[in-house]
């Protein structure tokens, strides 16, 4: 989309593709966040509540105090991660919807490996059983990413189907081989694993930022916004991540550019994988200290959400936890001091998410014909565009770069 | 082992059979007018809180009895499948969101929603409504049920709906393969720009195909909540609108297929609630028994015995009128 500076009389206007997308998913967001909290305005007033005073009393809660602060990063931390699992595969043009059955496969791992290598000192055990969990993710996603690449089974219905094998092996899991030896007395009904070592958890850092103890906030918050960090460095720096979104772009393109689909697909899900079984360590390292019966549920599917908030993009996803965070710790308000039901923020995230994904879509459809209507524009206009405007500040392969992007905004 | 354990596992399986074939027959409409639909269990769920709200209220609040009340609930179950499932057409069909993405927001959803109409519906109790809800008069399938030998036990004390879900493949094999309006749904699935051409609106079949995929997955929710279990509880469907989609897929799309592998699918899960003391299966641990659906459509999907092939245009946005 070579318009930068043409200086078109009508609707057509120079600004960079990739600044027109960003602000394309800016409103978006904005609108959906609009509309949701629009319709969760409706729904208190039909409760007989003033929307001014509960949305406040929700941020407050969630936002007013250091401890509201620390239960919010506490509960964005595994979303991070089951958030950029989904993203990383989003890019190739895959879809992971099989995070949840990676997450609970990576926590049986995790398990077993405090539970035999409890022997080992302190920091070692901790990252033993940090890389015993991605190993148990990458095995659970290998399965969808080898049987995509070499029979093309769709991953769908691949990883679905994981999910439901997932579900099942925990449950043998703690039924069987990980069942607790030494109950304590009065939870024999409980099943779960062992007690892990003291030296196998991850250390509580709410007590630098006057944080209670009871958030859980663990330093795998800064391991998920490292990982964001590092998946935006893969995707937007990498070989591998130029691979991916010519894979997803456009897979016919990226093969005729020598780019070998199967292996790039194969090593996103990989990479998935690794992410998606950091996703159950806050919760069994940090909080609970043992793999339980009910353990949270969904936070793979959670976390399909928060990406489509964040839109797959890995900064925008910390913040779309972040937000998610907000609205859940916001259910301790409403428990509190209010007519309106707790389960109201469950259905102000559903609207925020549903409203999301059709406005994106909206967004996207609008911005891709913009683009097709300057292209068309922009060929009319040949003549007028100076021969600076050609090779300007940014460069000809800035240029390219630009409609890769804008190719990639309109492909997934 | 006593033959009677192998005639009440049978007699499981047909409940089963019923919840996975009735969700089952709704992804067909859906998939087969060209939308894909993930979102089945989140349909599911929508009809067993609705359905277990329903049955309770026609029977009990209006007075309606038997068997009327339960009746009118599996049908406010379907409706309200429906309506949910609106959800899902207005997003893939008119603003051509991924099928996929919209499916998993529908499921996603469906969770919180269904704890928010239960806090409405069973006074401030967000995650079951009380135990014993009414419901229809169970009754022995005649002949059958008269079998010497033990293995009359399977056809005794079923729900009629079984019997409903068992006869359902006669009316939907007969609009799919031989109505105008089957016929033309089908072929919004396979071809919708041949279709269109024809002067068939897609947009419209493919409404109607979503729409009584949410009815059929939420009459099959109700049936669980209301007829089986007899109450509302979270996370009661168990994955099962996920094997319906898995039994789906192994029919190839099929609606008498579907009724063997919805079967089959529905005594996999008998197995482990009755057959544990069976030879083999004792070895086995029943959770390893809990996978076998799953495991049987990865090896399908993946092509190693025999190949499924989806209807051509499902899952595929259609450009041509009717969006935004």
């Amino acid at each position: 989309m070579a318009t930068d500076g043409v200086a078109a009389p009508t609707a057509v206007r120079s600004r960079p593709a990739w600044i027109e997308g960003l602000v394309g998913q800016l409103l978006a967001l904005l609108a959906s966040l609009g509309i949701a909290v629009l319709a969760g305005s409706l729904l208190i007033v039909a409760y007989g509540e003033n929307p001014l005073d509960v949305y406040s009393s929700i941020l407050e809660a969630s936002m007013g105090s250091a401890d509201g602060i620390g239960y919010v990063l506490a509960i964005a931390t595994p979303l991070i991660f089951a958030a950029l699992a989904v993203a990383v595969c989003f890019k190739g043009g895959l879809f992971n919807i099989g995070v949840e059955g990676q997450y609970l496969v990576a926590m049986v791992t995790a398990a077993w490996a405090e539970i035999e290598l409890g022997f080992l000192p302190g920091p070692i055990l901790v990252v033993v059983v940090l890389l015993a969990a991605m190993l148990g993710g990458m095995i659970w996603a290998a399965v969808p990413g080898i049987l995509k690449v070499k029979t093309g089974a769709h991953e769908v219905v691949t990883t679905i189907m994981m999910n439901g094998i997932a579900v099942s092996l925990v449950a043998w899991a703690i039924n069987f081989p990980l069942k607790f030896s030494n109950a304590p007395a009065g939870q024999n009904v409980d099943l779960r694993t062992d007690q892990f070592p003291d030296n196998g958890l991850v250390g509580d850092i709410g007590q630098y930022f006057d944080v209670t103890p009871g958030a859980h906030l663990s330093w795998l918050l800064f391991l998920a916004i490292a990982a964001a960090i590092i998946v935006w460095f893969l995707i937007r720096r990498t070989r591998l991540g130029f691979e991916a979104r010519a894979v997803g772009a456009s897979p016919g393109s990226a093969r005729a550019g020598g780019v070998s689909i199967g292996g790039t697909q194969l090593r996103l899900f990989l990479i998935s994988g690794a992410l998606a079984g950091l996703v159950g360590m806050q919760q069994i390292l940090a909080d609970r200290g043992h793999l339980p019966q009910n353990y949270i549920v969904a936070l793979g599917f959670t976390g399909i959400a928060v990406a489509f908030l964040g839109q797959n993009n890995a900064i925008g996803i910390i913040f779309a936890a972040i937000l998610w965070g907000v609205l859940s710790r916001g259910e301790v308000a409403l428990q509190i001091q209010s007519e309106v039901p707790r389960e109201f923020i469950i259905i102000l995230q559903g609207i925020l998410i549903l409203s999301v994904v059709i406005t994106y879509q909206i967004a996207k459809r609008r911005l891709a014909a913009r683009q097709l209507q300057r292209a068309g524009a922009a060929g009319e206009l040949e003549d007028s565009a100076g021969p600076d405007d050609d090779a300007g500040p940014r460069g000809p392969e800035m240029k390219g770069r630009e409609a890769f992007e804008a190719a990639e905004g309109s492909g997934t | 082992m006593p033959f009677t354990d192998i005639a009440v596992a049978l007699q499981i399986s047909f409940t089963y059979f019923t919840i996975i074939y009735l969700t089952g027959l709704g992804g067909l409409f859906s998939e087969r007018s060209g939308i894909v639909n993930i979102g089945l269990e989140g349909l599911m769920i929508i009809g067993t809180v609705t359905g277990a709200f329903g049955a309770r209220f026609f029977t009990d609040t209006l007075e309606l009895g038997l068997p009327w009340g339960p009746i009118l609930g599996l049908l406010f179950g379907a409706l309200c499948g429906a309506i949910f499932a609106g959800v899902h057409a207005v997003a893939t069909i008119s603003f051509r969101v991924d099928h996929i993405v919209s499916g998993v927001v529908i499921n996603l959803v469906a969770v919180g929603l269904a704890r928010f109409l239960s806090y409405a519906f069973f006074n401030g109790q967000s995650t079951q409504s009380d135990p014993g809800g009414p419901h229809l008069d169970r009754l022995d399938i005649p002949l059958l049920s008269s079998i010497p030998g033990g293995i009359d036990r399977a056809f005794q004390s079923l729900s009629p709906m079984v019997l409903v879900a068992a006869f359902m493949v006669v009316p939907v094999w007969y609009a799919l393969n031989r109505l105008r309006w089957g016929l033309r749904l089908r072929s919004c699935g396979e071809n919708p720009e041949a279709t269109r051409s024809l002067g068939v609106s897609v947009p419209l079949y493919r409404y109607q195909g979503v729409l009584l995929s949410g009815a059929f997955a939420g009459l099959s929710g109700a049936f669980l909540a209301s007829e089986v279990i007899g109450n509302w509880r979270e996370g009661q469907t168990l994955g099962l609108g996920f094997i319906a989609l898995a039994a789906l897929i192994l029919s190839n799309w099929n609606p008498i297929r579907l009724m063997f592998f919805a079967w089959l699918f529905g005594f996999a899960v008998a197995i482990p609630l009755r057959l544990n003391d069976a030879p083999i299966i004792s070895a086995l641990p029943p959770q390893f028994i809990r996978m076998i659906p799953y495991v049987v459509t990865i090896v399908a999907i993946a092509g190693f015995v025999g190949r499924v092939r989806p209807p051509a245009a499902a899952g595929k946005a259609y450009e041509g009128g009717g969006g935004v």
